[in-house]
């Protein structure tokens, strides 16, 4: 039994106090136990910003890697051992500045992982510029006169990507939270959650009850999941911010196309003398 | 009177027309008659036009370039004949399509050579299709050197095997319709094939092949790969066998996800590789830094093509060394092999993958254009030992009995126990970030002192004999001069010992392999002893000589560079070395 408290890595979150980081760590946590799901068996791959700091306090393996490349090895990590359950993490500087390639190639292969984006609009780590999730007019550290451009839309990305699980989180709701991680965890496909995270240090223009009195649930107000349209024009919705599943489908999974990894995942594989006769052949 | 096996032969033709696959033929046809072949490949970066040629030498002796002029020009257009009718040898021959090149007097002009025009797009159509006009040219030309028709005849069955028995007897009837078309020729033209029985099987096989085959063999499962030329065989290649062989074949968004992926994959315990040229390897700079510090094993072949940018992109160059061995930012410990020769590439292929998990990180093999495309006839390669070392990754047994485990545990050689992904007792993060033995980020001054050291210690492991230089040709005792190359250098410099051989001059040369480690003992010791030392690499700053002066201090003070994208010949370099011993 994977309870949360042995999910406690034993160091302590190096985040600000208040920080909307500490919450979807909780959640991520409580997603874990709920499922059941061992820790060993377990990566959570990371890239470089404050919210990517997260595999370090969380008893998992970990791979914390390079700023905007978190998806890349995840998908190696997933692809050489399909058994083990893969969570890649990461701010939206992370995934929707320098990493937005990955994130639409990713979204369009439907691996069997999930992808959080710990959504902050800002770049946290950095001391404060606008990010590619910052609305258009916003002052920042690199922005004095107000972001000058619109900003991109994470879950509009995922849908026309091809994204198969398609959500949204708020860190400042645990409970909703940890319920969208442990299904998208269990989603057979690639889950994509893209999670408000109140930066209390650089955006104190969006803090938490700002958050509170916008976002609504859509599982509360009736929304069709199965239904790509619907899914999209809740996405596309700005004067009130949707949080729950916008998308969910079953299709098959990249790993389907690849038949000698039914039984035994290419990292558990024998290599200790393989036969390259039919290979040589082909030369002689 | 007739030269028996021994054979120079251009193929030429615009892009596209078949002048690959002819080429292919006429290599496998004199290889499967027991011969020793090379050939060799020059195109433009296009698909269509533009001008190719193949270039085929063939032999008895072993042989890994083409020396001397040419004896037999198969030209697919007029433009061919125009080109390389000089580059014949007196008594040479031309074939060529009499049908579409009517002049063929005037545009070879000279007399000295035998000009074999036959219609050899109708006799292939009569055979079954135009498309095999290439077939009946190879038909003609063995039919000139008497090449047993049932060499021939064997090599397009099982060729076209998969195509079924109608396109397989098309294409003997092509052949055959080629073959004897030249019956008024046969006998008279200089250059006679004459088959070698009893000879072990030979394999026929460029860089990028045998670097492929390595791969597989060394167990490596992963492949992520952008395409960029000249790597973009391996991928294909690679993708041609992903089910034979249980390997996963990624073709990425760029190459910065590929480095990225094959390290997630290396951390999770697969052998996994990437293959790129230059520009590719740029972008995977900050990946390799990333293996370094998070000691990540992983295999990178470079192959180079020449550069700056987009640069020359089919053609060949040596100056991605000092790039290889200082791209990405900070120090960490990397390995730089630079394979000679097909036969080398699939040795150091292995090679690469077991020092990646002995020494826990990344593999840089360099390759260029000219090696990658090189076809040569080696030994058969599973008369190779081909051990697999993990090093010290350890099973799942061994983690179950190592409760409080610590992935960058400090040791003697610097080499930490490795536990993967899913293992027991094996969890950890695997970070970018300094860290401590555990991998938890760690800014601490001892620490970083500490790691910086754990890791360069690492590749003191590696053996002396593997990174040592190789020598051939004359004794150290007795030779005038020591000729040093690097990489694919090594194939025209092997030919030229023996011309200056002929020439009565004692040389010798020193390949070196390993970049890095760099054997520094062995190749200070060879130049000092020498009594004339010269160095030969495809780029203009002499890269491999600044990289030995500051290894060795030693300053090797004459160079020849060739930097106009071209493999060297093996007369020039015997030239050179002639010319220096003059001085
Ligand atoms: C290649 C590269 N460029 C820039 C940086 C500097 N950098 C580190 S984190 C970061 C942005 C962080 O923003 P975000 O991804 O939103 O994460 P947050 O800190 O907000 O959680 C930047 C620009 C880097 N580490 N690597
Ligand atoms: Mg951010």
């Amino acid at each position: 039994m994977t309870t949360v408290a042995e999910l406690n890595s034993g160091h302590m979150p190096q985040w600000c106090p208040g920080c909307g980081d500490f919450g979807i760590l909780i959640a991520l946590k409580g997603a874990l136990a709920k499922l059941n799901i061992s820790p060993e068996e377990t990566v959570v791959v990371s890239g470089v910003g404050c919210g990517s700091k997260i595999p370090h306090f969380i008893k998992t393996c970990g791979f914390e890697g390079l700023h905007g490349r978190s998806l890349p090895p995840a998908t190696g990590i997933h692809l050489a051992n399909n058994k083990l359950t893969v969570v890649a993490i990461g701010g939206d500087g992370d995934g929707c500045g320098i990493g937005l390639g990955h994130f639409m190639h990713t979204m369009r292969r439907n691996l069997d992982f999930t992808y959080i984006i710990q959504d902050n609009e800002i770049y946290g780590l950095t001391v404060g510029q606008a990010s590619a999730t910052t609305k258009k007019g916003v002052i920042t550290k690199s922005t004095p006169h107000g972001t000058p451009e619109d900003p991109i839309n994470p879950p509009l990305m995922a849908l026309s990507a091809g994204a198969t699980f398609v959500a949204r989180g708020f860190a400042g709701d645990i409970p909703h939270l940890t319920d969208l991680i442990a299904q998208a965890i269990s989603h057979r496909g690639i889950a994509f959650i893209d999670c408000f995270q109140p930066c209390v240090t650089w955006r104190k223009d969006l803090p938490y009850d700002l958050y509170q009195k916008k976002c609504y649930k859509l599982e509360k107000e009736g929304h069709d999941t199965s239904n790509w349209d619907a899914a999209v024009a809740r996405a596309r919705e700005t004067e009130r911010w949707p949080i729950g599943v916008f998308y969910k489908i079953d299709k098959p999974i990249y790993t389907d196309q690849i038949p000698f990894i039914k039984d035994t995942p290419i990292a558990k594989q024998d290599i200790s003398n393989v036969n390259i006769d039919k290979f040589v052949e082909e030369f002689l | 009177m007739a030269v028996v096996n021994r054979l120079n032969c251009k193929i030429g033709g615009a892009a596209g027309s078949g002048v690959a696959v002819l080429g292919a033929l006429f290599a496998k046809c004199l290889q499967r008659a027991g011969l020793e072949v090379v050939a060799t490949n020059d195109y433009p970066s296009l698909i269509k036009g533009g001008h190719n040629t193949h270039k085929i030498g063939a032999s008895a002796e072993p042989m890994s370039a083409i020396v001397g002029r040419y004896d037999l020009l198969i030209a697919l257009d007029k433009l061919t004949i125009e080109l390389h009718a000089q580059e014949l040898n007196e008594g040479g021959a031309i074939i060529y399509d009499s049908d579409k090149v009517k002049n063929a007097e005037e545009l070879a002009s000279r007399k000295d050579i035998m000009l074999v025009g036959s219609p050899l797009t109708q006799m292939a159509a009569k055979a079954g299709g135009e498309i095999m006009f290439n077939t009946v040219a190879l038909g003609a030309a063995m039919g000139m050197m008497n090449v047993d028709f049932s060499i021939m005849e064997k090599l397009l069955t099982s060729i076209w095997a998969r195509k079924g028995q109608k396109v397989i007897d098309a294409n003997i009837a092509a052949a055959r319709a080629g073959y004897d078309s030249v019956k008024a020729q046969n006998g008279s033209f200089r250059v006679q094939i004459q088959e070698i029985k009893g000879k072990k099987p030979q394999m026929f096989i460029n860089g990028n092949e045998a670097s492929v085959l390595g791969a597989v063999k060394a167990g490596c499962k992963f492949v992520a790969e952008y395409p960029m030329s000249p790597s973009s065989s391996i991928l294909h290649l690679m993708a041609g066998h992903d089910f034979d062989y249980g390997i996963i074949v990624k073709q990425t968004e760029d190459e910065i996800a590929a480095a990225n992926m094959i390290a997630g994959a290396g951390a999770a315990g697969v052998r996994a590789m990437t293959a790129t040229s230059g520009g590719g390897f740029a972008l995977m700079a900050e990946a390799l830094g990333l293996m370094g510090i998070a000691e990540i094993p992983a295999v990178i072949f470079e192959s180079q093509r020449a550069g700056p940018s987009t640069g020359l992109p089919t053609y060949t160059e040596q100056a991605d060394l000092l790039f290889a061995l200082h791209a990405s930012q900070g120090e960490f410990p990397r390995v730089v092999i630079a394979p000679g020769d097909p036969l080398e590439c699939y040795k150091e292929a292995i090679n690469a993958f077991n020092i990646a998990e002995m020494v826990q990180t990344p593999v840089i093999v360099l390759l260029d254009k000219f090696l990658s495309e090189a076809s040569l006839t080696i030994e058969d390669v599973r008369v190779i030992p081909a051990k697999v070392d993990r090093g010290k990754l350890q099973s799942d047994e061994q983690m179950e009995a190592q409760p409080g485990f610590k992935r960058h545990t400090f040791t003697e050689d610097g080499i930490s126990p490795r536990s993967i992904y899913g293992q027991k007792n094996g969890m950890y993060v695997c970070s970018s970030y300094e860290h401590d033995e555990t991998g938890f980020s760690s800014e601490a001054p001892d620490m970083r002192v500490a790691m910086i050291d754990k890791r360069a210690k690492k590749l003191k492991s590696i053996p002396d004999y593997i990174i040592a230089p190789s020598f051939s040709g004359a004794d150290e005792a007795e030779a005038q001069i020591l000729l040093v190359c690097w990489g694919s250098t090594k194939m025209p410099m092997v030919e030229s010992l023996k011309l200056l051989a002929a020439d009565g001059i004692k040389a010798r040369m020193m390949h070196i392999r390993y970049a890095s480690p760099f054997a520094a003992r062995a190749v200070l010791s060879a130049l000092t002893k020498a009594k004339k030392t010269m160095i030969f690499e495809g780029n203009s700053e002499a890269q491999m000589r600044t990289l030995i002066l500051q290894k060795t201090g030693y300053h090797i003070e004459n160079a020849y560079l060739r930097y106009d994208a071209r493999p060297f010949k093996p007369e020039e370099i015997a030239e050179a070395a002639k010319k220096m011993l003059k001085k």
